[in-house]
């Protein structure tokens, strides 16, 4: 071992001693270091475990989604439009589809009713059946082989067997669903047997998408077009930006670590800077201490960084982020109960750790440097 | 779009950077004029303590802009899918005009800050410290370019807004378009290899003069910017087209990324190293007459010429093993 | 041989509680002889062996170790000078609490990061000379009053210093302890080192053992026997 190498492995040994030394004294200090690094990783680590669920369900969806727009907004599609999508060169399948919100006035929550794909062979409903979310099936408190009942606004009765419970594993999205039959559909919202709610375009190479919808625009001039990736940036910028304002406002938090922070390590006791003063007269240079002292922020900031993260992780992953899940995950009546996916990316890490070690360490370069002047002659006086 | 988690610590990062260069120089306009090393007045004590301060906090401002160097590319690949056309960093930093002088100005700062902590390391080993004024003066220079990089990064994230279409990798990184990334893509192959090659002869030419006559360590310093640049040329035109086995793939950045084994670092970080350490004998061989560092700045700058030799051959040991194990074959 | 040219020292300079600790001090202290300052406290012994043991800097006036102008130095280097030409044995030695005895013995050594071995043995063979090998793994806290002393001087010694500072070394020892320290001061000076002490203990000054007293008043030398 050289001597730089062995002269901070020595600077280690004495910090170390130090610390056990001062257990009291640190222990306040680490255990709020770990609070906010908690707080921090656990806001982070959850925005990213919902927006992987995102991704997933993004992954599933059609490439180009087409909507009816009448007086700019949202209409129905007239089923005539699916033949003239399905015309276009480079389109592989045109499915209309049937979806839409439902006001349940028994418990005040909004469900998504909606008709199963034609490929989503594990989610067919035949007439009279149907396949509810889990939040759905809780708060109501249906089971699987019961019967779901709704009606209508208009007084139509819907009345279907019901055929399985979701499992929760995408529940984020699956929650409030009900799946139903496509007769049972359009008789339950009254609705004409020749337009649906939009229509999902299957495209053999998505390189040509740009020109596809291009074409598209020409042949159905009121439509909207939206992309998947439209939609992913979309969830996109809306977890980012919530995420942003947690963060915002840990930010308050992270500031008024740092003060603490930095008092904390001013405010040496009489016996830490009697000790100091020693080092100084036989022999330690002004470096010597601050690398020492350095190394003593490493310490507690590795162990707060560790420990916080793992707790986040735990938090997040284990007991599905229990602080959090009211602000981030929306407002609906119906909670999900679900497990997220773990899921932890480098560039989380190292913005977490941007957060939390560099304030700390920058609100404690300062009063280190001013420990380490100590005058040499101190003890001496 | 600035409320975004590993923005916001970027921009921690650069205010923090900013707000230590500014105080920093601040002191060494103090230093310049007040210092007086024969006095032994407290406030000439008061000025040698601070510069302990500032060694430290130079070296962690040094730690912290490479640190967020990578996660300032990192970030930009990630938010590469909220941006239409945006496939890589590439498209992310393209999506307005101050992305890439963004990232040029961050890695200057890094060899500035890098090349200032060798300056000092060699200040100290003088009994009389014989570089103070000119280390303070370089700090005072190095204020305006940390600040115009905190700025141009701040300038270059308000200006991020999903709505606008980029162009990605595969556009800029080609050879018919202008530019300098398209000048440095447009490199043919062979080209590209040869100024490589020409520049580690220069370099250890420039080197084993050096070692001999102990002279034009300037020299030394210029051959390695010159490899820097002609490592970088490289990477581009041709090392990447071996890593991606793909003839039109360009990327500088994409090579960074989990997909190809983060073989990017294997080049960048001893190129990156090498020309730190490469700059510095350049700006030592001013003082190299110093009598109170008579034996120790020479052996210094040995240490940090043979250092900056053996990351660079390293460098190019990569360079030739890839090629070498590249399932793709450009010259026949 | 350490020289000292019209050496001053203020403390609190500029200030109105501006003190003169030392005025205009020319001295020479001769090379492997023990030395002895005395006066009444205030009287400027203890600042004067801070500047001779760069401890400090002087305001003004120059001092020479060995020949070298040492007063104009950077603190760092002052920092290098005394620990490797210096053992400090304070008046009330200043141990580390918490730590063993042989740990402290060893701290002077660290920032010169010896191979540990190396350093445990030579830390050692050093309490062991001094009869404390016994009390190595013991926290200092659990010393008697004359172990501490000698725990203190065991670890002034470890980096081989050639000049031993003592300042007030016998101060809260009692009679058969302050005959144990001049036995070590002897042995000190048998190995060839230099020793510098501060005392107004009449045992110290009038042991035999003493080359040269130096008398100081008010900042000032007064005389030299």
């Amino acid at each position: 071992m050289t001597a730089p190498f062995a002269r901070q492995r020595y600077l280690i040994d004495y910090t170390l001693a130090a610390l056990a030394r001062r257990r009291g004294k640190n222990t306040g200090l680490v255990v709020i270091y770990t609070a906010v690094v908690f707080v921090l990783a656990s806001a982070m680590l959850f925005a990213s475990a919902i927006r992987y669920e995102a991704t997933t369900v993004l992954a599933d969806s059609p490439e180009l989604i087409v909507q009816e727009l009448v007086m700019g907004r949202h209409g129905m599609l007239p089923a005539a439009h699916l033949d003239k999508l399905a015309e276009i060169r480079g389109v592989q399948g045109v499915e209309g589809r049937l979806w839409g919100y439902f006001y349940d006035r028994a418990n005040g929550a909004n469900y998504t009713l909606m008709v199963p794909g034609k490929d989503a062979a594990e989610h067919s409903v035949g007439p009279g059946e149907a396949i509810i979310g889990e939040g759905l099936a809780r708060s109501r408190g249906f089971e699987e082989g019961g019967a779901l009942l709704l009606v209508s606004q208009t007084g139509k009765l819907l009345k279907a067997r019901i055929k399985s419970v979701l499992s929760s594993d995408s529940a984020l999205v699956s929650a409030d669903l009900a799946l139903i039959s496509e007769p049972d559909y359009r008789r339950f919202f009254e609705l004409p047997d020749d337009v649906y709610t939009d229509a999902a375009v299957a495209i053999r190479n998505p390189r040509e998408i740009e020109k596809i919808v291009e074409k598209a625009t020409y042949a159905l001039p009121s439509a909207r077009f939206v992309t998947r990736s439209d939609i992913a940036r979309t969830y996109e910028s809306l977890f980012d930006w919530r995420e942003g304002l947690l963060i915002a406002l840990a930010a308050a938090a992270i500031l008024a670590f740092a003060i603490f922070a930095a008092e904390k390590s001013s405010g040496l006791s009489a016996e830490e800077a009697r000790e100091i003063g020693i080092l100084k007269a036989i022999g330690w240079d002004t470096g010597d201490i601050i690398a020492m002292k350095l190394w003593e922020g490493g310490l507690v900031s590795l162990a707060a960084f560790l420990v916080g993260t793992v707790l986040a992780y735990v938090h997040v992953y284990l007991f599905d982020a229990g602080l959090f899940e009211p602000v981030l995950k929306g407002w609906s009546v119906l909670y999900p109960d679900f497990s997220l996916a773990p899921r932890v990316d480098g560039l989380q890490l190292a913005t977490l750790f941007v957060l939390t070690v560099v304030p700390y360490t920058a609100a404690t370069l300062v009063p280190i440097w001013r420990t380490a002047i100590t005058d040499p002659d101190e003890v001496m006086r | 779009m600035i409320f975004q988690a590993p923005i916001l610590a970027l921009l921690l990062v650069s205010a923090l950077s900013a707000l230590t260069v500014l105080w920093a120089a601040s002191f060494g306009l103090r230093v310049i004029r007040q210092w007086d090393l024969a006095s032994g007045t407290r406030a000439q004590l008061e000025l040698e303590r601070r510069t302990h301060l500032v060694s430290t906090l130079l070296a962690f401002v040094m730690a912290v802009e490479l640190f967020t160097l990578v996660l300032f590319v990192f970030n930009a690949d990630r938010m590469a899918v909220m941006f239409v056309g945006a496939m890589c960093a590439v498209g992310t930093l393209n999506v307005n005009d101050w992305g890439f002088p963004a990232l040029y100005l961050k890695i200057a700062v890094f060899f500035a800050a890098a090349l200032w902590l060798i300056v000092d390391m060699a200040d100290r080993l003088g009994r009389d410290y014989p570089m103070i004024r000119f280390k303070y003066g370089l700090i005072v220079a190095l204020a305006p370019l940390v600040v115009a990089a905190g700025a141009l990064e701040l300038a270059y994230f308000l200006g991020l807004k999903a709505d606008v279409i980029t162009s990605c990798c595969s556009k800029l990184f080609t050879p018919q378009k202008a530019g300098l990334a398209a000048e440095m893509s447009g490199f043919d192959e062979r080209g590209a290899l040869m100024l490589l090659a020409g520049a580690f002869a220069v370099l250890l030419g420039t080197a084993a003069l050096w070692w001999k006559s102990g002279r034009f360590a300037a020299v030394y310093s210029v051959a390695s910017v010159f490899l820097f640049v002609a490592g970088l040329t490289a990477i581009v035109s041709t090392v990447s087209l071996y890593i991606y086995e793909h003839p039109n793939h360009h990327c500088p950045f994409c090579l960074l990324k989990a997909e190809y084994g983060y073989y990017g670092y294997l080049l960048y970080v001893p190129l990156f190293a090498g020309t730190a350490m490469g700059l510095a004998p350049g700006v030592l061989a001013l003082y190299g007459k110093t009598e109170s560092l008579a034996g120790t700045l020479p052996r210094l700058m040995r240490r940090l010429v043979a250092g900056s030799v053996a990351l660079y051959v390293a460098f190019g040991i990569v360079v030739v093993f890839t090629i070498a194990t590249s399932r793709l074959v450009l010259f026949g | 041989m350490i020289e000292l040219k019209d050496v001053s020292k203020l403390y609190n300079e500029g200030r109105p509680n501006e003190v003169r600790a030392l005025v205009d001090v020319n001295l020479v202290i001769e090379r492997d002889k023990v030395t002895v300052f005395k006066g009444p406290s205030g009287s400027g012994k203890t600042t004067l062996l801070s500047i001779v043991g760069c401890l400090s800097r002087p305001t003004t006036g120059r001092v020479f170790l060995g020949g070298d102008l040492v007063s104009g130095l950077p603190e760092r280097f002052l920092t290098e000078i005394r620990r490797s030409t210096y053992g400090f044995v304070f008046q009330r030695f200043h141990l580390v609490r918490g730590l063993t005895v042989l740990d402290n013995v060893m701290l002077p050594a660290y920032p010169l990061a010896p191979p540990h071995a190396e350093l445990r043995e030579r830390a050692m063979a050093r309490l062991e000379s001094l009869g404390l090998a016994d009390k190595a793994a013991m926290p200092v806290e659990h010393l008697s009053g004359g172990e501490t002393q000698r725990a203190a001087i065991a670890r002034a010694l470890i980096n081989d210093p050639r000049i031993v500072i003592a300042d007030e070394p016998t101060a809260n020892l009692d009679t058969a302890l302050t005959e144990r320290f001049l036995e070590i001061v002897a042995e000190l000076r048998a190995e060839g080192r230099t020793v510098l002490m501060t005392s107004h203990d009449p045992r110290i000054w009038q042991s035999d053992l003493v080359d040269a007293v130096i008398e100081m008043r008010d900042g000032r030398v007064v005389g030299e026997f």
